[in-house]
């Protein structure tokens, strides 16, 4: 490949060192540069220093839809349209920065960060695919993942009306109702 | 207070908040207008301001900065002051961020 720009290659390999240190899975590498599989391989390890994950990515819109996961996922979702609205990004550099925010407003809340960069980059596809959607809280008026065709009119987001055995799980780290 | 200490006061945090904006700016735009909540076109005139233009624009008798949280839904979840199904401190402040990341109305 004769016309191939080096500062291009450059800019592709920064973006995919910065993907894999926010733990970022091979598959999203794979779809966001333009690297050969060989080449994203070699920098994980280097980057990494261990050998990437295998086996499929996490596929089911269902994990964005519980409870716990819903309330991360709008944070994050919420913050990305925000960048994205504000200002003229590529999409993985607005997912990149949304996470970012997303991490450090979650440490903020002391709760520890439930949703991965993989995670993240999955459920701005499904909502682009139009296989989740963001819908209005019609009690406090923010914007909550949902299923793609959620009645607005009725939805009540998981603060507003948690339901009953939320926030019992031992586990520390998560989020607390009392 | 007096009123000669009002206006250094004033002056202090518009001179804070202007440096900060800029340092902001100046490092990444589009997380510093999230964080700023402002829009790109004042960013833009912020970033570009100098020293002597900050002093001059900090002296006054007006904040420069605004209140981000003028409604009552994230006021309330922020200060915990209503008694709702939620009551844990650190859950309503991640409400209130959630509310208050999804309004860029101002930002744009």
């Amino acid at each position: 490949m004769a016309t191939k720009s080096v500062l291009n290659d450059s800019k592709q390999v920064a973006r995919a060192v910065a993907l894999i240190n926010l733990g970022a899975r091979l598959q999203v590498l794979e779809s966001e540069t333009d690297l050969s599989y060989e080449r994203l391989l070699r920098l994980y390890k280097e980057v990494a220093g261990r050998s990437p994950s295998k086996g499929q990515l996490p596929f089911s819109t269902e994990w964005f839809l519980t409870w716990q996961p819903n309330i991360h996922a709008s944070l994050f979702q919420n913050i990305y349209q925000y960048l994205t609205k504000v200002s003229a990004l590529e999409d993985i550099d607005a997912i990149m920065k949304a996470y970012k925010l997303y991490t450090e407003q979650i440490a903020a809340c002391g709760v520890e960060p439930l949703l991965s960069i993989t995670r993240a980059w999955r459920l701005v596809k499904f909502i682009d695919n139009s296989m989740l959607s963001m819908t209005t809280c019609s009690k406090c008026g923010g914007h909550f993942v949902s299923e793609a065709y959620e009645n607005s009119r009725n939805f009540e987001c998981g603060l507003c009306s948690p339901p009953a055995r939320a926030g019992k799980g031992a586990a520390s780290g998560g989020i607390l109702l009392h | 207070m007096t009123n000669e200490q009002i206006l250094s006061a004033i002056r202090e945090a518009n001179l804070t908040y202007l440096m900060l904006a800029q340092n902001l700016i100046r490092q990444d735009k589009a997380e510093a207008l999230f964080r700023l909540g402002m829009s790109e076109e004042s960013a833009t005139m912020i970033a570009a301001l100098s020293p002597a233009q900050i002093f001059k624009i900090a002296s006054g008798n007006m904040l420069l900065c605004r209140f981000r949280m003028d409604d009552e839904i994230v006021w309330n979840l922020l200060s915990n002051h209503t008694a709702a199904k939620v009551d844990n401190d650190s859950t309503t402040r991640l409400h209130a961020s959630i509310l208050m990341a999804g309004r860029f109305a101002e930002a744009l």
